[in-house]
């Protein structure tokens, strides 16, 4: 069951503010899908399995090498030093 | 003579090396095109007229001067709007992304480029690829060609529609649950997602990035094999992508093992039935054998994705601060944190939603209970399919269990919005391709057949596709708009 | 006596690389203009994929088998996800050691000079996040930030201590050792602005752990640390329990002040990074590696020892200063003479250079070379110059630059070995210190007294034992006074 702090606190660590109409109908709207997800806790958990990942050789990786092009740039809030001005910190 | 937007992108191509036309005359035949039905279908973000026709007089002066212009020369192409295009404002349907745009293009844009084709704009999505209809889109929702109170399925839903009512020749989409099938057969065209790796992601704005692929949309398979050709290939921007074959078409096949999936077909509309099982005949007429198979851990499958996909989600969305792009709201005098939290109060809901579930799912605590879970089933799941593929040469199935819907229908509930896509996710979760080619109607709404093949056997969809599209013939270009 | 137990996070910047660890920017961006050693990647743009470095893993490769730890064959990324404006993509890109797969290198050991083990719980590969400038005042006042990402993206070596550490010099002892590995693996310049990191966490008498960050260079953390221990020692005293929380070190005041409290923690929902496949290292990716990997300190110091018969002593002083090793070794190439060139090296030489330490480039900018020493050492092996001689040769080639033999021959420096005029000094000296040689008559001491004055008669350069021999026989036989 999501409650209202739960939701609340959901919303804090993924930095959304959510509108008062959000926060009357996402609880019940967000117990619906974890209720729907809980079927998961059917399948064992067999540490066995093998995760099936892709894998990539080291001696495929990208090679050390500066590769610079000039044309990249922030466009945003930039101060005559080229610093990116951003919010306060504290 | 054809109206030049009715041109399928191969007959674009001989047209123009032959003289037939010019890339100005065909493009000028898609603008008028977009003019008459756009303020119907409502399938673009943003339409770039101006850069179009330049590139058109560009194709044409090349031609004459004999150079060499490309396997896709001239054809018009649409871009899904979370495909980065340097210097054409890439938004996903997103307001969060008003303002943005790319300095640097995806490598399929410049795979595009580099063979000739046109690119027309960017086309309408549900924000960030996160829905089923473009109802999420934050900008206007598309309308199906078919049927305008109808939905175009999503989340390619303008990628979809575009082609489907002529606005461009071929499209791309991405498809991370089934969103470039789902739109193709909703709108009756054909649209692949291909393995995961055979196309490039880099530029590709990450829904989620286990799953998702970048893949075309057209009107013919053969349309579509030149597309898949241009955009696959091992990308050194790319860590998940992997070299693959050409595929050719026609080709010599031998006759392929079909099988249908059980599940997907009980859990399906009756008209839809209908219509999968007289495709699975024309099959047999075409000598593939047909048979029917089961597979056990199916009815996780939408779950799992659920789970998975909004736990990428959560995280590839987190970037989304503005403070190096993205809309106008200024900094003021506000906290760092207050302003990360106010400026993401501009997702949609649906985001909002998914960006939530996916905190969940990964916070400590839980993380065992869906996501490890999610992820132990994927390979199951593709475990599964794999033994299936040693056995038969492809899977079958409805592309959507339903038919298209009329707008509205399932905003209000997400979980019955999810449950469309529970024929789709299957190939997502397991990395292998997927098509949809249309094989018939139900009161003049589009079905869609969904073939599947294991990892890297495009060449096997196509053959199959090629073969049944010669047998079935189906209407890709609704005459009503 | 209160209990002490420290544990060490040290984070070390591969200052090797050219390039970032996911991108192709400069990996060296000191004294750069702000945001212009950037590109799509390292500033997270939307649609941007991380491109893992080959020599990054290299180099932390070595770090683990250097600090004696368990390399996997397989290696795994995992993103770890807050918010915070120096974090283009609020994730880092970082290592985790939980499921199975684990980071580049884990349960370690590293010994200190008493033999004494210190445990390596883990090592990892990650990315620095960019810097965060406050524009007057710091982080205290009320100001916004400027943001520079040219180090966003730099590739880090987190290496993690088990809280084995009793006090703060056996933490220096260890930071020590830890720089001169590094320096020795080439892996990290630990004298360059920025380029190492430490946080400490002191726990006293079992109870609760504090964690010090913002520790900015490893001299410091000596301080850290016992400023730390002064402050616990008098919250017990006041019988006052101490806090689970994180203080931050201030450099300029010389103080730990409280940042956050450990309630506030972060919930990092750690998965693994999608972006990045599975890293196959092989089977003998260490054994080849540990054949091509720079000599290790230690390694050196057997090496010198049986290679060289140098002393345990004097090993000891050459190993501890890699360049003066180097230089040492330089050296020998030249002219083969161990212990005449250590010797010189480790009293006058290093004397010389004591207050350039420093400096990254101290040594490389010296006018003293290799053959200098080398032709220093020859003349007196070959008798012609003496020891007192050869230590004020060393200073004028130290500030001239000229070979010792030129300045041997303008200053006329050559050894006297010929009787005749050193007896002629002795007689010149006898004749002038009668007091001197009346009490050498009778004190044997007093010989060295005469011994003085005749080296200085001849600059030094009359030989001691010849001297020595003609002053005794001189004193013995009244007929010759």
């Amino acid at each position: 069951m999501i409650s209202k702090e739960d939701l609340e606190h959901l919303a804090q660590i993924s930095r959304i503010n959510l509108t008062e109409n959000e926060l009357e109908k996402f609880p019940k709207q967000l117990d619906k899908t974890i209720e729907y997800i809980d079927i998961l806790e059917e399948l064992a958990s067999d540490d066995s399995v093998n995760l099936d990942l892709q894998e990539l050789r080291f001696e495929e990786l990208r090679m050390d090498e500066i590769s610079m092009s000039d044309d990249k740039q922030l466009n945003k809030n930039i101060t005559e030093d080229g610093f990116l001005r951003g919010p306060k910190m504290k | 003579m054809t109206k030049l937007d009715d041109l399928l992108a191969y007959e674009v191509v001989e047209g123009l090396t032959e003289g037939q036309f010019t890339a100005e005359e065909y493009v000028i035949s898609i603008l008028k095109r977009i003019e008459e039905v756009e303020p119907k279908v409502h399938s673009f973000i943003t339409l770039d007229t101006e850069g179009a026709l330049s590139s058109a007089k560009i194709i044409d002066k090349k031609i004459r001067e004999k150079e060499n212009i490309g396997q896709l020369a001239g054809v018009t192409v649409g871009i899904k709007d979370n495909i980065s295009t340097q210097g054409i404002r890439t938004t996903c349907a997103s307001k969060i992304l008003e303002n943005y745009v790319p300095t640097y293009d995806a490598t399929v844009i410049r795979n595009l480029k580099e063979n000739g084709a046109i690119l027309l704009g960017k086309l309408n999505l549900d924000e960030f690829g996160m829905g089923s209809t473009t109802e999420y889109s934050r900008y206007h929702p598309t309308h199906n060609p078919w049927n305008l109170d109808y939905v175009p399925g999503g989340s390619s839903g303008g990628s979809g529609a575009a082609v489907a009512a002529g606005e461009c020749t071929v499209a791309l989409g991405s498809d991370t649950g089934g969103s470039i099938r789902c739109p193709s057969s909703f709108c009756s065209v054909v649209g692949l997602k291909p393995t995961y790796g055979r196309v490039s992601r880099s530029g590709l704005i990450s829904y989620a990035n286990s799953l998702e692929q970048i893949g075309p949309i057209c009107r013919s398979v053969k349309d579509l094999v030149m597309m898949l050709n241009i955009i696959s290939g091992k990308d050194a921007m790319d860590n998940t992508s992997m070299s693959s074959s050409p595929i050719t078409v026609p080709n010599k096949s031998n006759k392929l093992n079909v099988a249908v999936i059980k599940e997907l077909i009980t859990g399906s509309d009756q008209e839809v039935v209908k219509s999968v099982f007289s495709a699975s005949e024309k099959f047999q007429e075409i000598g593939f054998s047909c048979e029917e198979v089961s597979i056990k851990n199916l009815h996780y499958a939408l779950p799992s994705y659920y789970t998975l996909a909004s736990a990428e989600a959560s995280s590839n969305l987190a970037r989304y601060d503005n403070i190096r792009y993205g809309f106008d709201y200024p900094i003021g005098e506000y906290k760092w944190d207050t302003y990360f939290s106010n400026v993401r109060e501009n997702f949609g809901e649906e985001v909002k939603r998914r960006i939530l579930i996916g905190s969940y799912v990964l916070s400590s605590g839980y993380y065992g209970k869906y996501y490890l879970k999610a992820r132990r089933l994927r390979s199951l799941l593709r475990l599964e399919l794999l033994t299936l593929f040693k056995k038969y040469d492809l899977l079958i199935g409805p592309t959507m269990p339903i038919l298209p819907f009329k707008f509205g229908e399932k905003i209000d509930d997400p979980i019955k919005m999810y449950l469309v896509d529970v024929n789709t996710v299957i190939a997502n979760l397991a990395g292998i391709p997927a098509i949809s080619l249309p094989i018939g109607f139900s009161n003049g709404l589009p079905i869609g057949l969904q073939i599947m093949a294991a990892p890297f056997e495009e060449q096997k969809l196509i053959d199959a596709s090629y073969e049944l599209e010669k047998v079935i013939h189906i209407q890709r270009r609704p005459n009503s708009i | 006596m209160s209990m002490v137990m420290i544990g060490l996070e040290i984070h070390a910047q591969i200052t090797a690389l050219n390039s970032k660890l996911f991108c192709s920017c400069r990996g060296n961006y000191r004294d750069l203009r702000p945001n212009s050693n950037i590109c799509e990647i390292c500033c997270g743009l939307p649609g941007s994929l991380p491109i893992i470095n080959q020599k990054a893993i290299e180099y932390s490769t070595m770090t683990s088998i250097a600090l004696g730890c368990k390399v996997p064959d397989k290696i795994m990324f995992y993103r770890k996800n807050y918010f915070y404006p120096d974090l283009p993509k609020n994730f880092q890109i970082t290592q985790y050691n939980v499921y199975g797969i684990s980071s580049i290198g884990i349960d370690g050991k590293y010994e200190l000079d008493d033999a004494k083990q210190i445990r390596i719980s883990r090592i990892q590969l990650e990315e620095d996040p960019g810097r965060i400038v406050y524009s007057e005042g710091g982080m205290n006042v009320r100001n916004t930030a400027l943001i520079d990402y040219n180090r966003a993206g730099v590739a880090l070596i987190e290496i993690v201590t088990e809280p084995d550490f009793t006090g703060p010099k056996e933490v220096r002892q260890f930071l020590n050792k830890l720089s001169l590995t590094l320096e020795h693996l080439g892996v990290c310049d630990t004298l360059l602005e920025g380029s190492v990191r430490c946080d400490v966490n002191v726990s006293m008498n079992g109870g609760n752990k504090v964690e010090i960050k913002n520790i900015n260079s490893f001299k410091e953390v000596e301080k850290a640390i016992n400023y730390e221990i002064t402050r616990q020692s008098s919250v017990y005293n006041r019988n006052l329990n101490i806090e689970l929380e994180t203080r931050h070190w201030d450099d300029k005041k010389k103080i730990t002040f409280k940042a956050r409290s450990k309630e506030e923690e972060h919930d990092y929902r750690y998965f693994p990074e999608p972006d990045i496949p599975v890293i196959v290292l092989g089977s003998d990716f260490v054994a080849n590696l540990k054949q091509r990997m720079p000599e290790l300190p230690n390694q050196r110091f057997e090496r010198f020892i049986l290679k060289y018969k140098l002393s345990e002593h004097t090993s000891n002083i050459l190993i501890n200063d890699k360049k003066l090793a180097d230089f040492f070794e330089s050296t020998l190439k030249l002219h083969f003479s161990p212990t005449e060139i250590a010797n010189i090296l480790v009293t006058d030489f290093k004397s010389l250079i004591e207050d350039d330490t420093e400096s990254t480039d101290y040594l490389k900018n010296l006018k003293v070379k290799p053959e200098h020493i080398a032709e220093l050492a020859k003349l007196i092996e070959g008798n012609k110059i003496s020891r007192i001689t050869a230590k004020d040769i060393l200073v004028k080639i130290f500030e001239s630059g000229k070979l010792p033999s030129e300045v041997v021959n303008s200053s006329n420096s050559y050894k006297i070995a010929d009787e005749k005029t050193i007896m002629d000094a002795v007689q010149s000296v006898f004749d002038t210190e009668k007091s001197a040689v009346e009490d050498a008559k009778k004190n044997r001491e007093a010989i060295n007294f005469l011994l003085g004055k005749v080296m200085k008669f001849t600059n030094g350069r009359a030989d001691p034992k010849i001297a020595i021999r003609l002053i005794n026989s001189k004193l013995s036989d009244p007929e010759k006074q």
